[in-house]
C-alpha cells in the first residue's frame, strides 16, 4: 500500500480505531501498509467493504471530501487486486490438468474419427479463468461413469460390422404435413366461432354450448380472433398446394423438420432443399440446423443460412451437409431467418405484423421438397474402424493375440506417449477374456477394455512427469524447474494450438528427439498454425480471452432489435475468430485486431454493415470502404451487442471491456455491497446521462470515471451494434403494453485513463490503436494462462516481457508472440 | 425364501422403509410383533435461490421481531404457514467478495482464497457434515440436486466434500428419480455380477492411476487425488448398493415423471422428489441448487435471472418481485407437502426435518444481510419467528452450527462459527 494512503486512514480510521479507542473492538493502527499475507489481506478486504457499503466512516464522524474518499478507495482496490494476485501467485507452478469438454471432443474426433456431444459433462469454461487451468478442472465420480458411458457410445460408432450401409435418399413434400396441420387449426378455430355466434344468438347458458362457462368461451372467441386469419389466409395462399411456404410466426407450420430414422447410421449425411422465393424482388433467407440437441422448440443449433433468390418457376437447390451421431440430435429443421428464441412473444409480434401488412408472402420462401441423403461411405471399413483395428484385415477368427495387439496400440495412442504398464495390459486383457466367456463377439468384447482405456488417468489427464528430461531425452534428473520430455513438449504444443493431441508427424519428431531443435520446433509451430485445427484454438482461446460469453448472456429483444436473428448472430460470432484466423495467416500487424482497412465477413454481416458485394455464406476478406465504421474489435457487432443488456447499449460494460481486454487496464472485479444508485432508474433519459449517477458517490466515481467515459465513445452504436444517428429510448407506461419513447442526441466525447481526449467512435477507435503494445501485453499473458494451464502471476513479468520484446519486431504479430512463447523456457518446463 | 419374501412384504407394505441393518439388528420377527415404533430419523435440507432476492419486499419490517410480524409483499404466498417459517436477518458470510459466486460458499462460508498460491479453494458443506453421520444407514449418503446449465458460481451443486471438492448434482428430474426408485429389472445374480463388474473396472483405472502417481510431484498427485476420490466415492457407492441389493428400492408415491419437463413443474418436481426421498428414508440430507432461470421462464419473465438481480424500480423490479412471490409459493408448495405426509408413528415429515431457503447475495451484489428462512420442526428452531440480531455481521455459519446441533450433529464449531444462536432455539 503506497505510503499516499496513509494520510486518509490516519484522520479517518485509525482516529477510531487504535490502541487506546477501538471502537467496535476493531483495532487498525496496527494493521501492516504491505499485504503480504492473507490475514492482512482480509483485513484491509474488510476496511475496503466497510467504506465501500457506507458504513465507515460514521455519519456522526468527520466525513471525507469525495475526491478524498476515491482516490483512496480507487488506490485500496487496486491494491488489494494486486495482493491477492500476489498471494495466489503459484510462482510458476503448473498443475497437472484434466482434458476439458472441447479438448476431449476434439481428442475423441483424432483418435476415433467419432463425433461425440457430452451434454452431461461440465463445460469447464465459466470459472471466469480459462478452461485449461487445471486448479480449477474438478473430477467427480459423476464425470468417471459419463467418460465410460461417451466412450462406449463412441467405440460403437467407430467399430463396424457387416456390410457396407447403402446411401439411402428420402424425398419428402413438406406441404403434405403442413397443410394437415393448418386444415385441422382452422376447423378447430372454426368450430369455436360457430358455437359462440349460436351461443351469442341464443340467449341460453353458455354450458349447452359445450363452454365451461362465460369466460371459457371469452378466451376461446378471443384465440380465434387471435389466430384463425392466419390460418385462413394461408390455405387461401396458392403456393400452399404446390409446396411449404415458411411462415415463421404460426407455430411448427414455420419450420419444417426432417426426422431421420432412429435407425440410420451414423455418418455423412446431405439435405437437399428446392426453394424459391416467393417474391424474387424480395430475396429472403432460410436457416437450416439440427434441432433438439436440448434447446428449446424455437432454437436450433444453425448449420447454415441460404439467401433465396430463384424464381417460382425455377428454384435453386439448397444443399447443407450434416453429421449424424449417435449422441447428438437426428432432426434438422428448415425455416426463415429469424431470432433463435422460444420465446411466445416473439411469434405473437411477428404474427400481428403480418396480419398488419394483409398478411402477404412476399418475403418469404416457398419450399418444394426436402430431401436427405446418406449415409456417404468414402471407404469401408470406415477410417474410425481402421483407426482402432488397424488397416490390416482381421482373420476370420480373431485371437486373444490380436485383441492385445489392437488395444495395446490404441492405449499408447490414447495415453499420448506414456507407456502402457504390463500390469494394466494384463488387467485390460482380462476383461476382454471375461466379455469373450461371457459369449461376446471378438469386436464386441474389445470394446470394454478399450473404453475403460478413454476412463483411465493416463488418457484423461495431460501429464507431465515430475522428472527432468535432458534435451534429448535420453536421460532423467530430479532438477527443478523440471524440463519436459519431448512427447510432453508436443503434447502441451499440441493442446495449446490445437485443442487436441499432436499428430503423428509432431509424436514422430518427439519420439526421434527432433524437437529440441530450436528451428524445427518452429517449424512445427508454423506447420500446425496453417493446419485447420488451428481453428479449434481460435475460438476456443478467443471466446475466453475476450469474455464472449456475455454474447449468450442475454435474450437480445426481438421488438427493438429485429435485425440481430440468430443467424446474424452467429456470424458475428465467426466474425471475430475469423478475422484472428486472418491476422494469424496473413501474418498483419496485431493492431489490425484493434483498427484495419479490411472486414472478414460473410453475406449476412456485410449485409448487416451495409456492404456489399458478397454473395454467399463463407468468410472472406472485404475493404471497407471509406465513412463506414467497421473494421478491428471496436467495431465488430459481436463485440458491440456483447456490451449491452440484449435491450439498451451499456457504456459501463463497453468501457470495462476495452480497458480489460483491449488497452489492459482492467478496472478491480465489482465491489459488493456498494449501496446500488436508483434515482434515475426509470426515467426517460439517454444512456450517457442516466450514467451520471456513478460520479455521485466516491464509491462509484473511482471506478466509472475510468470506465465510463471509454463507453460514451460507443454510443452511435445501437444493443446490436447497428449504427444510429438517435438514442431512441423507451420506458413502460401503467402496463406493459404502452410506452412512452424519446429520441436523443448522441453524444460521443469522452476520454481514456491516461487523458486522451476523443469526439466521436473514430477518435476513439484512432487512440485505442495506439495502445497496441499494451494490446499485445495483455494477450501475451492470456496466451501464458491458456498455453501453460495456469494463472500468469507477477513472477511471469520477465517472461511477458521477453515475449513481447522478440515480437515487437514484428509488430506483434500473433504468429511472432506465439512463437516467442512457445521457444521460451517457460514452455519446455514445469 | 419365507424370511425375505415377508420382509420385502412388509418393506412394501410400510408407508416408510426402515434401514435394513437396523431390522437386521433387531431380528425381523422381534420387530414385527413390536408395537413400538422407534423414534423418526431427522432430516436436514438446503434450498439455494441463487442470485438473491428484492431486498425492498423480501425482508419483513426489522421492527418487527418475535412472534408478531407482518409478512412482506414477497412472501406472502406463505400466509398459511406464516407460524412455521422463521426469517432470521443481519447474517453473512464475513469472506463473501464475489456476488457471483453465491451457490459456492453458501453452505461453507469458506475463504476462495483461503489457501497461500491457490486462486480458489472450499471446504466442508453443512450438509455433508451432517450426512457423513446420517448418510451410513441409508441407501444414498446423501442427495445433491441442480438445475441445469445454471450454477451461480463455481461447483457442480450446493454440496462440498470434506476436502472441499465439489459433489456433482442431479440436474435431471427423470434421472433422479430412477437413481432413487427404478429398480433394475435384472436378477439378483446379474446385478451381483454387475456390481463385481464395475468393481473390476475400477481395479483397473486404479492399476493406471498408481502408475501414473509415480511419476507425478507432489501437486499433482494432489490432483490425482480427486479421480482416486472419485474412485472411492464410486466403491463406497458400490458397497452401499451392495449392502443394499437385496432391498428393493420403495415406492415413492409418485408417478415416474417424464422427460422434458421445465419450469415451475420441473422445481415442484425436484422438491417432490426430495419428499419422496426423505419418506421413503433412501436419504436424510438433501440439497437443491435450484436453477433461477428456469423459475424465471416458467412464470413468465423475460430477463435473465442474473439480470433480473440488478434491479432497478420499474419492469425489472417487478420481475424481482414477481420471482420473488413464484418462489414463496414454490416453497408453501413444499411445506405443504411436508406437513401432509405422514409418518408411521403418526407424525408428519414436516415434524422431522430441518429446512433452509435462502442463498449467499441480498440483492444486486450486497453479500450482507443474506436472507435466510427456516422452517420444519428437525432441528428444534423456534418457528414462527422474525429475528434480526443485533450484530449487522452474525456469521451464517452460526445458523449453520445451530441447525446441526439441533439435529443431533455435535459439531463445536462449523466454517466460520463463532457459536450457536440462542435465540433460535425453541
Amino acid at each position: 500500500m503506497p505510503e499516499s494512503q496513509r494520510v486518509f486512514f490516519k484522520n479517518y480510521c485509525v482516529s477510531c480505531h487504535n490502541e487506546e479507542k477501538h471502537k467496535g473492538k476493531v483495532r487498525l493502527d496496527d494493521i501492516p501498509f504491505r499485504i503480504a499475507d492473507i490475514p492482512t489481506a482480509e483485513r484491509w478486504q474488510k476496511i475496503l467493504g466497510a467504506i465501500n457499503s457506507g458504513d465507515m466512516p460514521p455519519e456522526d464522524e468527520k466525513q471525507p471530501k469525495p475526491e478524498e474518499k476515491a482516490a483512496f478507495l480507487e488506490v485500496l482496490s487496486k491494491q488489494i487486486v494486486v495482493a491477492l494476485k500476489a498471494l495466489s501467485d503459484t510462482g510458476g507452478l503448473i498443475t497437472m490438468r484434466r482434458l476439458n469438454r472441447r479438448e476431449y471432443v476434439n481428442t475423441i474426433r483424432d483418435l476415433l474419427d467419432v463425433e461425440v456431444r457430452p451434454k452431461d459433462l461440465p463445460a469447464d469454461d465459466d470459472g471466469g479463468s480459462f478452461d485449461t487451468i487445471g486448479s480449477g478442472l474438478f473430477f467427480s465420480s459423476d464425470q468417471f461413469q459419463q467418460y465410460l458411458k461417451l466412450a462406449r457410445i463412441a467405440l460403437d460408432e467407430a467399430i463396424v460390422s457387416g456390410p457396407k450401409p447403402k446411401a439411402k435418399t428420402q424425398r419428402r413434400e413438406p406441404e403434405v404435413e403442413a397443410n394437415k396441420h393448418a386444415q385441422g387449426q382452422h376447423e378447430h378455430y372454426a368450430k369455436d366461432k360457430k358455437r359462440y355466434e349460436d351461443w351469442k344468438a341464443s340467449g341460453k347458458p353458455p354450458t349447452d354450448f359445450g363452454f365451461e362457462d362465460e369466460a371459457d368461451a371469452n378466451i376461446k372467441i378471443a384465440l380465434v380472433r387471435g389466430h384463425m386469419a392466419g390460418f385462413t389466409s394461408y390455405l387461401a395462399e396458392p403456393a400452399t398446394k404446390t409446396g411449404l411456404v415458411l411462415e415463421s410466426f404460426m407455430g411448427l407450420l414455420g419450420q419444417d423438420q426432417t426426422r431421420l430414422p432412429g435407425n440410420a447410421a451414423p455418418g455423412a449425411y446431405r439435405l437437399s432443399i428446392r426453394a424459391a422465393a416467393m417474391d424474387p424482388a424480395h430475396p429472403c433467407f432460410i436457416e437450416v440446423g439440427m434441432h433438439g440437441n436440448g434447446s428449446g422448440v424455437g432454437e436450433i443449433d444453425i448449420l447454415r443460412c441460404v439467401k433465396v433468390t430463384a424464381p417460382m418457376d425455377a428454384p435453386q437447390i439448397i444443399e447443407v451437409p450434416f453429421t449424424n451421431t449417435k449422441s447428438g440430435s437426428h432432426v434438422v429443421a428448415v425455416r426463415e431467418r429469424r431470432h433463435n428464441t422460444s420465446d411466445a412473444a416473439y411469434f405473437i409480434e411477428g404474427q400481428r405484423s403480418k396480419e398488419n401488412n394483409g398478411n402477404a408472402y412476399r418475403a418469404t420462401a416457398w419450399i418444394d421438397w426436402v430431401e436427405w441423403e446418406g449415409p456417404f461411405v468414402e471407404q469401408w471399413p470406415p477410417r474410425s474402424h481402421e483407426l482402432v483395428l488397424g488397416k490390416e484385415a482381421l482373420p476370420a477368427k480373431p485371437s486373444a493375440a490380436d485383441a492385445r495387439r489392437i488395444i495395446e496400440r490404441f492405449a499408447e495412442r490414447a495415453f499420448r506417449g506414456r507407456a502402457v504398464t504390463p500390469e494394466f495390459m494384463e488387467r485390460l486383457m482380462t476383461h476382454f477374456d471375461e466379455r469373450i466367456a461371457a459369449g461376446e463377439t471378438f469386436l464386441d468384447a474389445i470394446k470394454t477394455p478399450l473404453s475403460i482405456v478413454l476412463a483411465s488417468p493416463s488418457f484423461l489427464y495431460i501429464a507431465e512427469s515430475s522428472l527432468s528430461f535432458s534435451p534429448n531425452g535420453k536421460e532423467k534428473s530430479a532438477a527443478k524447474p523440471g524440463r519436459l520430455s519431448q512427447t510432453e513438449l508436443a503434447t502441451r504444443l499440441a493442446y495449446f494450438l490445437w485443442s487436441s493431441p499432436p499428430d503423428e508427424a509432431l509424436m514422430q519428431l518427439a519420439r526421434d528427439g527432433k524437437l529440441s531443435d530450436a528451428s524445427v520446433l518452429a517449424r512445427e509451430v508454423d506447420r500446425m498454425l496453417a493446419d485447420e485445427k488451428v481453428m479449434r484454438f481460435i475460438s476456443g482461446f478467443t471466446h475466453q480471452w475476450l469474455h464472449m460469453v456475455r454474447l449468450d448472456f442475454f435474450q437480445y429483444n426481438h421488438r427493438l432489435h429485429p435485425r440481430f436473428d440468430g443467424s446474424v448472430k452467429e456470424s458475428a460470432r465467426r466474425e471475430v475468430y475469423e478475422t484472428l484466423r486472418v491476422v494469424l495467416r496473413e501474418r498483419l500487424p496485431l493492431g489490425a485486431l484493434l483498427k484495419s482497412d479490411f472486414v472478414v465477413v460473410n453475406d449476412i454481416l456485410a449485409d448487416y454493415y451495409g456492404l456489399g458485394g458478397v454473395s454467399d455464406d463463407a468468410f472472406r476478406k472485404v475493404p471497407v470502404p471509406a465513412g463506414v465504421p467497421r473494421g478491428g474489435l471496436p467495431g465488430m457487432a459481436a463485440i458491440l451487442a456483447m456490451g449491452s443488456d440484449g435491450d439498451r447499449t451499456s457504456p459501463v460494460e463497453r468501457g470495462a471491456w476495452v480497458l480489460r481486454h483491449l488497452i489492459n487496464d482492467p478496472p478491480p472485479p465489482a465491489p459488493a455491497n456498494v449501496p446500488q444508485l436508483s434515482r434515475l432508474a426509470g426515467k426517460l433519459m439517454p444512456a450517457r446521462q442516466l450514467m451520471l449517477v456513478h460520479q455521485e458517490q466516491p464509491q462509484c466515481s473511482q471506478c466509472h470515471r475510468r470506465i465510463d467515459p471509454i463507453g460514451f465513445g460507443f454510443e452511435h452504436f445501437d444493443a446490436v451494434g447497428l449504427w444510429r444517428e438517435k438514442e431512441y429510448t423507451e420506458i413502460p407506461v401503467l402496463n406493459q403494453f404502452a410506452r412512452e419513447t424519446k429520441l436523443f442526441p448522441v453524444d460521443t466525447s469522452g476520454t481514456l485513463p491516461d487523458g486522451t481526449a476523443f469526439d466521436g467512435f473514430e477518435q476513439l477507435r484512432e487512440a485505442i490503436a495506439k495502445r497496441e503494445a499494451d494490446f499485445a501485453k495483455g494477450l501475451v499473458e492470456h496466451l501464458i494462462e491458456f498455453g501453460l494451464g495456469r494463472p500468469c502471476g507477477f513472477s511471469d513479468d520477465d517472461l511477458v516481457q521477453s515475449v513481447l520484446e522478440s515480437a515487437k519486431p514484428q509488430h506483434y504479430t500473433p504468429r511472432a508472440l506465439i512463437q516467442a512463447l512457445v521457444s521460451s523456457r517457460e514452455f519446455h518446463t514445469k | 425364501m419365507n424370511t425375505p419374501l415377508n420382509r420385502r412384504h412388509f418393506l412394501r407394505s410400510s408407508t416408510a422403509l426402515i434401514a435394513l441393518p437396523f431390522l437386521e439388528s433387531l431380528g425381523f420377527r422381534r420387530f414385527a410383533s413390536a408395537s413400538q415404533i422407534p423414534a423418526r430419523p431427522k432430516r436436514m435440507v438446503f434450498i439455494g435461490i441463487g442470485w438473491g432476492v428484492t431486498q425492498e419486499t423480501w425482508y419483513p419490517d426489522v421492527k418487527q421481531t418475535g412472534a408478531e410480524w407482518t409478512l412482506p409483499e414477497g412472501l406472502k404466498p406463505l400466509a398459511k404457514h406464516q407460524k412455521d417459517i422463521t426469517i432470521i436477518q443481519n447474517c453473512f458470510h464475513k469472506h463473501s467478495i464475489d456476488p457471483h459466486s453465491c451457490s459456492t460458499f453458501w453452505l461453507t462460508g469458506a475463504n476462495k482464497f483461503g489457501v497461500p498460491g491457490k486462486s480458489f479453494s472450499n471446504t466442508i458443506s453443512v450438509d455433508q457434515v451432517a450426512a457423513e453421520q446420517f448418510g451410513k444407514d441409508t441407501r444414498f449418503t446423501s442427495l445433491a440436486l441442480s438445475g441445469s446449465g445454471e450454477s451461480h458460481g463455481a461447483g457442480l451443486s450446493l454440496a462440498w466434500n470434506r476436502q472441499g471438492k465439489p459433489v456433482a448434482g442431479l440436474d435431471n428430474p427423470v434421472a433422479a428419480f430412477h437413481k432413487l426408485f427404478s429398480d433394475e429389472k435384472t436378477s439378483l445374480a446379474q446385478r451381483q455380477a454387475e456390481l463385481k463388474r464395475q468393481q473390476s473396472v475400477l481395479d483397473t483405472v486404479l492399476v493406471d492411476a498408481r502408475a501414473l502417481g509415480r511419476d507425478l510431484g507432489k501437486e499433482d498427485n494432489d490432483k490425482l487425488s480427486e479421480y482416486l476420490e472419485s474412485i472411492r466415492d464410486i466403491e463406497t457407492q458400490l458397497a452401499k448398493e451392495t449392502q443394499w441389493l437385496d432391498v428393493e428400492k420403495p415406492k415413492p408415491g409418485l408417478t415416474e415423471p417424464k422427460n422434458g419437463v421445465s419450469g415451475l413443474n420441473e422445481i415442484r418436481l425436484m422438491y417432490d422428489l426430495m419428499v419422496a426421498a426423505l419418506q421413503t428414508d433412501s436419504t436424510r440430507v438433501a440439497t437443491y441448487r435450484q436453477p433461477v432461470d428456469v423459475l424465471i421462464k416458467g412464470l413468465g419473465l423475460k430477463f435473465a435471472g442474473h439480470n433480473i438481480s440488478h434491479y432497478t424500480p420499474g419492469a425489472r423490479m417487478e420481475a424481482s418481485q414477481a420471482r420473488d412471490r413464484g418462489q414463496s409459493e414454490l416453497l408453501a408448495h413444499f411445506i405443504e407437502r411436508l406437513k401432509t405426509t405422514k409418518e408411521p408413528d403418526g407424525s408428519t415429515l414436516f415434524d422431522h426435518v430441518s429446512v433452509a431457503l435462502g442463498t449467499n447475495v441480498r440483492s444486486q451484489h450486497y453479500l450482507d444481510n443474506c436472507p435466510t428462512l427456516l422452517t420444519g420442526g428437525g432441528a428444534g428452531i423456534k418457528l414462527g419467528q422474525h429475528l434480526v440480531m443485533s450484530d449487522s455481521k452474525t456469521p451464517l455459519c452460526n445458523v449453520w452450527l445451530t441447525l446441526l446441533n439441533g439435529v443431533g450433529v455435535k459439531s463445536k464449531s462449523f466454517g466460520d462459527s463463532t457459536g450457536i444462536i440462542e435465540q433460535l432455539r425453541a
